[in-house]
């Protein structure tokens, strides 16, 4: 009998902790959870040198999250954490700081008052591209207005005012290779479906792998284009030359029940920056909303 | 014709030693090429840095303007990860192979092992998910002080999962393979059922449970997707068991696609300080084996 009560109040009790999950609010007392993504990451060497550590090591404690998806999945899951993601991956599930004052919109990217914005290229040698017709056509797509329209559809930003619409050459067949930082990817890859919608017998492949790998595959031929998603660092792949393909701003995002709407680029800095003394440092989420 | 047919026999006798041969020279030359490898892009890069900085120096920051390559931290880290998932994984393992042993009725064992033995079969991504939803949110919300549910304690709870098939089968096999005379014999002699089990027939089969703890190291030490998912990443000294933290094998998976030139050496060589402790692991392995092969 004893043991029966025993055992019952075990599962009530399980229950209790189990039902506890659930319900919890936000608390603006605890810590922020800082995240960024992985060395090498295209993204990653963008955020921090628009915030001004370029070459700094990480924070300590910092989460490091590999891949965009991930970085969405810890916002969302997170209510402490403050993450870094381009615009264009920033889904519903997260929340988008001011930065500065100014919301991350295509139009403020744009216009340049965004503080947090990059560009993002293909680069490729120049001679074998211009003389190959296939690789040729597929840069004149890249800067047509078909591309156009997908990139602004898309929640990028298109630099390419008064562009033409791309005409398809029936006699090309083959395969163009693309490859490189994953943050240029996703949109590389509806690019690459309008083009092979017009060029029935050209297949584009598009991998991912990094801004560096993006560098490493163009300069070694590996494939006809890569692509990276910082400022062109032509020591980098002193053989190829750059084409911007759109402009692509980095968003600060936090979990939808932070009530946080705007941080500044120096309290950014700050809780980002492993040199900053333990005196100053942005440590809790009241010191930012206090502030 | 019966010439003919023999000379097939013998030409296909020799064909197909052969192919095994080759198949045997196959697998020594991939174990010889890539410990060739690692060694020869690995140490040279060692000697580069120093061999006292890169192994005592706990920063990380191999894309920092001045470049620094310590892994002490991440050797630590590894440590402490491997050392409380066998800790947790193996106590749980062998008090379970026990069970199974002696106090689970015979007809329900082999189902019962069998649904363990599916623990090893669940790809390890998939460990990582599970302690990525749900590890680590309950420790950040529940056990965490400081707010953190990425690092050592998560990652230990994982791979102390992982490991529970290992434990619980090699340690079943080393309790019977212990002859029955031992347990009935301290029957016999008055002792109950637990004291047998626990004072005569464990220490018996103590060099196959040893061996059973190390081969749940070398699972651990090696484990690389479910560890990062849950380890938080940052390549500091461990000081708490809710930090956000690194394994060696964490740091390499983390680099190997985006880094280049020095970086991507700074991996390789981390990868030979991985290669070392999986070797001693694995000849502590065979030693202990060996020594119970001698024994019985």
């Amino acid at each position: 009998m004893r043991k029966k009560i025993a055992k019952f109040a075990l599962t009530l009790g399980f229950i209790g902790i189990l039902a506890a999950c659930g319900a919890k609010s936000f608390d603006s007392s605890k810590s922020i959870s800082v995240t960024t993504r992985e060395d090498g990451s295209g993204t990653k060497s963008a955020f921090m040198e628009l915030i001004g550590l370029k070459g700094q090591s990480d924070v300590s404690n910092v989460v490091v999250a590999t891949g965009t998806a991930a970085v969405m999945q810890e916002v969302a899951g997170n209510y402490y954490a403050l993450a870094y993601d381009s615009l264009g991956y920033v889904t519903s599930d997260v929340k988008k700081l001011e930065v500065d004052g100014v919301e991350a919109t295509t139009a403020n990217i744009k216009s340049g008052t965004y503080a947090i914005s990059r560009p993002l290229s293909v680069i490729y040698k120049a001679a074998p591209v211009s003389s190959s017709a296939l690789d040729a056509s597929y840069l004149t797509f890249l800067k047509s207005s078909d591309a156009q329209t997908i990139i602004s559809n898309n929640g990028y930003v298109s630099l390419t005012d008064a562009a033409t619409a791309y005409t398809a050459n029936g006699s090309l067949s083959g395969t163009i290779e693309v490859s490189g930082s994953t943050s240029l990817q996703p949109l590389m890859i509806l690019l690459a479906a309008q083009y092979e919608a017009s060029q029935a017998h050209v297949t584009v492949e598009v991998s991912g792998g990094g801004t560096g790998t993006g560098y490493t595959n163009a300069e070694n031929g590996v494939s006809a284009f890569g692509m990276i998603s910082a400022e062109f660092d032509a020591t980098k792949a002193p053989d190829c030359v750059s084409s911007i393909v759109a402009k692509d701003g980095i968003a600060v995002i936090v979990n939808p029940s932070n009530p946080l709407t705007s941080v500044s680029k120096t309290e950014l800095k700050n809780i980002y920056d492993n040199t900053e003394s333990d005196a100053t440092k942005i440590k809790t989420w009241s010191q930012l909303m206090s502030a | 014709m019966p010439t003919s047919s023999l000379r097939y026999r013998t030409f296909r006798e020799k064909a197909m030693k052969g192919l095994f041969f080759l198949s045997a020279a196959f697998s020594l030359l991939a174990l010889g090429a890539i410990i060739a490898y690692l060694f020869a892009s690995g140490i040279p890069f060692i000697a580069k840095v120093g061999f006292f900085s890169f192994f005592f120096s706990t920063t990380w920051a191999p894309l920092a303007t001045i470049p620094q390559y310590g892994v002490f931290a991440m050797v630590l880290t590894t440590l402490y990860v491997t050392a409380l998932s066998v800790a947790i994984g193996a106590s749980i393992g062998l008090l379970a192979a026990i069970c199974l042993f002696r106090f689970v009725p015979s007809r329900f064992v082999t189902p019962l092992r069998w649904l363990i033995d599916l623990l090893a079969g669940i790809p390890s991504v998939i460990y990582g998910l599970f302690g990525l939803i749900v590890i680590v949110p309950f420790i950040r919300d529940y056990v965490s002080t400081n707010g953190m549910g990425y690092g050592i304690l998560a990652a230990s709870l994982v791979l102390s999962i992982m490991i529970l098939p290992t434990m619980v089968s090699v340690s079943y096999d080393a309790l019977k393979a212990v002859s029955p005379l031992y347990y009935e014999g301290a029957l016999a002699l008055g002792a109950s059922r637990e004291e047998a089990t626990f004072k005569i027939v464990l220490p018996a089969a103590k060099s196959g449970i040893f061996a059973g703890l190390v081969l749940s190291s070398g699972r651990a030490l090696g484990e690389t997707m479910a560890v990062i998912m849950v380890i938080g990443g940052s390549p500091q000294l461990p000081v708490s068991l809710t930090e956000s933290v690194r394994t060696l094998t964490a740091n390499i998976a983390m680099g190997a696609s985006e880094l280049t030139s020095d970086a991507l050496s700074a991996l390789v060589a981390t990868g030979v300080v991985l290669f070392v402790f999986a070797l001693i692991l694995n000849l502590s392995f065979s030693f202990l084996r060996g020594k119970e092969s001698g024994h019985v």
